[in-house]
């Protein structure tokens, strides 16, 4: 909106009243129903969640120092919550991507189980750990994707060939791969260590130092790594194609009106299927940094609810990139948090679920009001 | 495989069925209407929390079950609420009630029993029917179950005759079909659609009840984990149709009987692949491999009156 703005200004130097603009256009922003009623949901979770930690007997005082400490109070932990913010941002990225054309990927759980699979073997059986110029890592990243994108894949094919709901095979594709997970780690065939005694743990090995990701600020006590630069660049192309390309257009006009989209020449189709495939490669690709960012070792039940946050995330975001940066920074810092609380003053870290729902119950439950809001 | 190993086969495949049998009844009468659940784990999980605690305080397991069914009541009538009035997304409020029931009874879990976790909790009966538990071999390992199973088939029986037979069966599925016809014949259809969430409430909390309190006896954070979504699978699986769902639901039942019966009999499987089997065979058969599913027109359309 270059000239949208009326320049009552009364001769004001031309950058004051750019100023002015922007301002009354901040007003407007902070003004609008989404925003109202997000902010509303949020600080009523949050006050509910205060309110149970307070019923469960626990110091809210306590409670809270130790949440701040978790989610800020260091700069590792900093970088802790900043690493799990990638990859719920991640996963939300896909997830506003698929919505646009009225998918909703509930898959983000199984992707980053696939992605973390695929990165794992890579890394460990790949012989990519003596590449240089970074291959070691880039390679395994690769993998990751293309998992991730091949389980998303499916349930784009199913909705074509079968009409499935999509949200119906993401979930049941979801525990399909939490158990391959499993499956994988506990067998020493597939990805488990070699047994060398009784005690060995149903895990993988550690993956070699160059496969994995580098950190950023070079020091191991504030261990943010790259995937925060490669998320920062997806996340700008990505809204750049949601806003400015033609595949953004078809996704809007699939999402909008399917007949309407075939009759003017577009591929329902490849629509589709590329949309659940790339919302599919954002979460294995999330699932591909976890493993090599943090975790290095391939567990089951390594995503731990990371596919779910990411929907959250994704939903929250009302379909901007932006909205999907700003919540998946909350959402991590609010599981720092949550997990130091529960370490230190004892209060299970499940009062973050309760958030978690709250948050999704009341924002979607409002947008009865925000639509009569915005059709008026 | 022998004659022993096959009935306890079988009387386990029941036993581990009944939670999804219950359950996928209540779903497919809700669904029909036209509103889909997804905050059927929610409900489950809620009623398997409420009824271990109320089966511990009181030491009795019926008022357990009273209070597991009564409990996930309120999750219901807020689903309905959401899907019906506000008319949301019925996708997205699902799943976060889910997330919320799975916040709110594991942290209400450490509070009531804390390091007193895996206690044993009085839990119901069991029952067979009179001469059926005579049956050699058989007797015992299939039909002496629960009396809440057959308390749950007669409720079944129930369902499918009122849906078959009754002008409120006929309301209740025009409702999903084509909801304006019943608006205009006077029937409220928002009040309908209450009416057949709540009795999905109903029966995913005597289903959830059953897990805790008829089953195993106790228990454990997130225990539904994904008996909500297998039911809602089975109903799709069935193609809305009453019979065909409790068939999905045997076989759901069967796949996870595999899992104990299968190392017993000394055929060696990898676990995960038999945890695994409900999940795929669900997909397989949501992905069209089993004839092409028909929903309910309206499925997850609020309803507004035209002008």
């Amino acid at each position: 909106m270059p000239d949208g703005v009326p320049s009552n200004a009364g001769g004001g130097a031309a950058r004051s009243a750019g100023g002015a603009a922007r301002g009354a256009r901040w007003r407007r922003w902070l003004a609008s129903p989404t925003v109202i009623s997000t902010a509303a949901a949020i600080a009523f979770a949050v006050a509910a969640g205060l309110a149970l930690i307070a019923l469960t007997g626990a110091q809210v005082g306590e409670a809270v120092a130790a949440f701040i400490d978790g989610a800020f109070g260091s700069a590792y932990a900093v970088a802790a919550s900043i690493n799990r913010a990638t990859s719920l941002a991640l996963v939300g990225i896909g997830f506003v991507l698929a919505d646009r054309a009225n998918l909703t990927n509930v898959g983000g759980e199984g992707q980053i189980a696939v992605g973390g699979m695929a990165a794992t073997a890579a890394a460990l059986y790949g012989g990519v750990a003596g590449l240089p110029l970074g291959l070691s890592f880039i390679l395994p990243l690769t993998a990751a994707v293309l998992a991730g994108g091949l389980w998303g894949g499916i349930a784009g094919v199913l909705k074509l060939k079968a009409g499935t709901n999509e949200v119906i095979s993401t979930l049941l594709l979801d525990f399909i791969a939490i158990w391959l997970v499993y499956w994988s780690v506990q067998s020493e065939a597939l990805l488990r260590q070699p047994m060398t005694h009784s005690s060995t743990l149903p895990e993988s090995l550690e993956i070699p130092d160059p496969t994995k990701l580098p950190i950023i600020t070079g020091d191991p006590g504030v261990p943010l790594h790259i995937g925060l630069i490669l998320a920062a660049v997806l996340a700008v192309l990505i809204a750049v194609v949601l806003s400015k390309s033609l595949f953004g257009l078809w996704l809007r006009a699939v999402g909008l009106n399917p007949t309407a989209a075939r009759r003017a020449g577009i591929s329902y189709g490849g629509v589709v299927g590329a949309a659940l495939a790339i919302a599919g490669a954002f979460g294995g690709l999330a699932g591909g940094i976890m493993l090599l960012g943090e975790q290095y070792v391939l567990k089951s039940g390594f995503s731990s609810g990371y596919g779910f946050d990411g929907l959250v995330v994704g939903l929250l975001a009302r379909g901007s990139v932006g909205g999907v940066i700003a919540g998946a920074l909350f959402f991590g810092f609010l599981r720092s948090g949550g997990i130091n609380m529960e370490m230190v003053a004892a209060v299970p870290s499940a009062v973050v679920l309760v958030i978690q729902g709250l948050i999704v119950v009341t924002l979607a439950g409002a947008a009865y009001w925000t639509r009569s809001r915005s059709a008026a | 495989m022998t004659w022993e190993l096959f009935a306890v086969f079988i009387g386990s495949s029941v036993r581990l069925a009944v939670p999804l049998l219950l359950s996928s009844t209540g779903e497919l009468v809700s669904e029909r209407a036209g509103v889909l659940n997804m905050s059927l784990e929610g409900m489950m999980l809620t009623a398997a929390f409420a009824a271990a605690v109320g089966a511990w305080a009181t030491g009795n397991p019926l008022l357990g079950l009273a209070i597991g069914i009564a409990s996930a009541l309120p999750v219901a009538l807020l689903q309905a609420w959401l899907s019906n009035t506000l008319r949301a997304n019925q996708i997205v409020t699902g799943i976060g009630i889910n997330i919320l029931v799975l916040g709110a009874t594991t942290l209400a879990y450490r509070e009531v029993f804390g390091a007193r976790s895996r206690e044993q909790i009085p839990g119901l009966d069991k029952w067979a029917p009179p001469g059926l538990r005579d049956v050699p071999i058989f007797g015992p390992a299939v039909f002496e179950q629960v009396w809440l199973l057959y308390a749950g088939l007669l409720v079944i029986v129930a369902v499918a005759i009122v849906l078959r037979y009754t002008s409120i069966g006929i309301a209740l599925s025009a409702c999903g079909a084509d909801p304006r016809v019943v608006d205009k014949a006077g029937l409220s259809v928002v009040r309908i659609r209450y009416g057949a969430v709540l009795f999905t409430g109903f029966m995913a909390g005597i289903a959830g009840s059953f897990l805790s309190i008829g089953d195993i006896h106790t228990f454990t954070e997130g225990m539904t984990s994904g008996a909500g979504y297998l039911a809602i699978a089975a109903v799709i699986f069935g193609n809305w149709k009453l019979g065909p769902t409790l068939g999905a639901c045997l076989l759901f039942g069967a796949a996870t009987a595999l899992q104990f019966q299968l190392p017993a009999m000394g055929v060696n499987v990898p676990n995960a692949l038999l945890i695994m089997l409900p999940y795929v065979l669900a997909l397989v058969a949501v992905g069209g491999l089993v004839g092409r599913q028909t929903a309910p027109a309206a499925l997850t359309l609020p309803f507004i009156r035209a002008g």
